[in-house]
């Protein structure tokens, strides 16, 4: 089948990678920083961009998925089949982990999605928001979740190799969604949300499945973050902050471009890595001080997104593809 | 039952105190050309968002195809084939004029189950109701796999809209925009888009809101041969909302007229022309309209 080429020449350039990489733990840890972010940018901007909502509680999904399945891996991990080898018993568990967490999280993308069938705009906006405190809510007040303290002890399974292919598989998703009727309705709704009505595409649906859809993704990205952090806490890497940083990425790409989502998830995220080891040279080693940079991210982000609307409202790629100049050039389609 | 595509019987409707339409009745069947006239402000393309199911109508009855849709949402109005475009433009700007078709012409896909079925299902009583809804979903997640994997049915299915696509810009001539972004096309082909993406949802009843208006006049002539044309080619039912009154006794083979939401006078071109109500309703506006 040709349309699985991609999926095998992926993995034979990850499985590569993966093994040239071993030796430098600091990249590899960055890279998986940075891939997870790819996938919630990319995700989100199925809804933001494309679908043209406005989702700020992404950060939620991701919640969703990292402590659904950090749990459910812990729980597995007890238990032993026997007649696989371990490490390939351990990835079947990660697996069925993954899926299960980005299947909670697609559920609950399901009931915030309800709504958007009657809000649009900033009152859909305050629900997305609502939906990621209340998770937090809930995961500090469950002690199976371990509460404030947060969840420890999830097995270390996420490899560079794993979260590349979900960057991989997030991508070539959006990618083709763009070319299918599926993806086209959901543009047509950020177009023009009557006119799509009346041309016969059931808005409500696309919306509540742009939803679903986009939720299994950042639970996903919750999963694999879950299994490469020594413990999840229900603060700061699943807070709003972390929701607007998201947004903040896709807007900073161009809202609804793909490559776009790609590009200033990668940039974003080692932005505040390049500062930090900057300075640590210039402070002669001083952790405090680097320290303390890592607080600007924030700042930063701020700054950045005033330049970038005042320069380039549209963002970096505007609703341009990298690959669209392929196209063009060649006359064939996506 | 009448045989009618289309039927509003005694349909009203008000905004607040305002009386925007009052016992509007309409047929259209197969065939017919027929069209709704009346000064600015008289309710036609309110008439249009009554029967599109934009507006719920407060009193009166509307039937697609033999179907009551009151309440029912614009997009199941449409799949029971009523079509419409819009007096104020309504492409999808940033994109392509391609996609602007692609996006109404129907997958010609294969469902998972009895469309029929699971929608009476889904308007049915209640336990009934939620496997509508799941067969319903179960249906449009596939489509999300298919969209994923490329099987090779979702690329037939792709190739069909698109050949049909061409085929809807040939007939309204714009082959030669296929790739152009909707936004940039010339205010006349904007209009000629309009009316291919509405054929692209395959409708049996056309609704058209000012289709000629900001043309030159050479651009109007044509486009009602176009439209003539389009009747007997799709065999359609059409409803033309148009402004002008010379230009709509040329084509319209029947004519109702509206005035402040009462329909003042129907019938043949002729015979409405002449009618004393319409000649004043037209003369209280302003001369340039004349
Ligand atoms: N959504 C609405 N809310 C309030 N008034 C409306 C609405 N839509 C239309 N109207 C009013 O209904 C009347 C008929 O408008 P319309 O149908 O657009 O006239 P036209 O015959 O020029 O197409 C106008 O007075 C208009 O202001
Ligand atoms: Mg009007």
């Amino acid at each position: 089948m040709k349309s699985l080429a991609p999926v095998a020449i992926a993995i034979a350039v990850l499985a590569l990678l993966q093994v040239l990489t071993a030796s430098s733990e600091y990249f590899v840890y960055l890279s998986l920083l940075v891939g997870v972010n790819v996938v919630l940018a990319v995700s989100l901007n199925v809804i933001n961009g494309m679908t043209g909502q406005f989702s700020i509680g992404h950060a939620g999904f991701m919640a969703v998925g990292a402590f659904a399945s950090a749990l459910l891996s812990q729980v597995l991990n007890q238990y032993r089949l026997g007649f696989l080898p371990e490490p390939v018993e351990h990835q079947l568990f990660f697996f069925i982990s993954l899926v299960v967490g980005g299947a909670a999280a697609g559920m609950c993308g399901f009931i915030v999605g309800l709504p958007s069938l009657r809000l649009r705009g900033d009152y859909l906006a305050i629900v997305t928001l609502g939906f990621g405190e209340i998770i937090l809510v809930v995961v500090r007040n469950t002690p199976t979740f371990g509460g404030a303290l947060g969840l420890s002890g999830t097995p270390q399974y996420t490899s560079f190799f794993s979260v590349w292919f979900a960057v991989f598989i997030v991508v070539l998703f959006a990618r083709r969604l763009l070319a299918s009727p599926h993806g086209r309705n959901l543009v047509a709704i950020r177009e023009d949300e009557v006119a799509a009505e009346a041309m016969g595409v059931d808005t409500t649906g696309y919306k509540v499945r742009a939803f679903v859809v986009s939720s299994f993704f950042a639970g996903v990205a919750g999963g694999l973050f879950a299994h490469f952090q020594s413990i999840i806490t229900p603060g700061d890497s699943f807070s709003f902050v972390k929701s607007m940083e998201i947004v903040v990425m896709i807007v900073a790409g161009g809202l609804g471009s793909t490559t776009g989502a790609v590009v200033a998830a990668v940039v974003l995220t080692l932005l505040p890595e390049a500062m930090r080891a900057v300075f640590i040279q210039i402070g002669g080693g001083n952790v405090a001080l680097a320290q303390s940079i890592d607080q600007l991210r924030k700042p930063i982000f701020g700054v950045l997104l005033v330049v970038m609307m005042l320069t380039r409202p549209q963002g970096i790629f505007g609703t341009h593809e990298a690959w669209d100049l392929f196209k063009r050039k060649k006359g064939a389609r996506a | 039952m009448s045989d009618a595509l289309l039927h509003a019987k005694k349909v009203s409707i008000r905004f607040g105190g305002l009386k925007a339409l009052s016992e509007f009745d309409l047929e259209i069947r197969k065939g017919d050309l027929k069209g709704l006239i009346g000064p600015n402000g008289a309710g036609k393309t309110t008439a249009f968002n009554v029967l599109t199911g934009v507006y719920l109508p407060t009193e009166g009855e509307v039937f697609v195809c033999g179907e009551k849709v009151n309440g029912r949402r614009p997009h199941q109005i449409n799949r029971l084939g009523l079509a419409r475009t819009f007096q104020n433009i309504r492409l999808f700007k940033e994109l392509t004029v391609l996609d602007n078709v692609r996006i109404a012409v129907l997958a010609e896909r294969t469902p998972l189950f009895d469309r029929t079925r699971v929608e009476s299902l889904k308007r049915g009583p209640y336990p009934g109701r939620t496997v509508g809804s799941v067969l319903d979903a179960l249906d449009n997640y596939r489509d999300w796999w298919r969209a994923l994997l490329r099987t090779p049915g979702f690329l037939r299915e792709e190739e069909g809209i698109e050949k049909r696509a061409k085929e809807l810009l040939e007939v309204m001539g714009l082959s030669h925009r296929v790739d152009e972004l909707a936004r940039n096309l010339p205010y006349g082909e904007q209009r000629r888009l309009e009316i291919a993406r509405a054929l692209g949802t395959r409708p049996k009843v056309l609704l058209l809101d000012e289709p000629a208006a900001g043309m030159n006049t050479r651009e109007k002539a044509d486009l009602m041969v176009l439209i003539r044309e389009l009747r007997s080619r799709f065999e359609l039912g059409i409803l033309v909302i148009e402004h002008d009154m010379k230009l709509v006794m040329g084509i319209c083979e029947h004519l109702t007229v509206l005035d402040h939401g009462e329909t003042i006078a129907r019938g043949e071109p002729a015979a409405v022309r002449t009618d004393p109500k319409v000649v004043e309703a037209y003369l209280g506006e302003a001369p340039a309209h004349v």
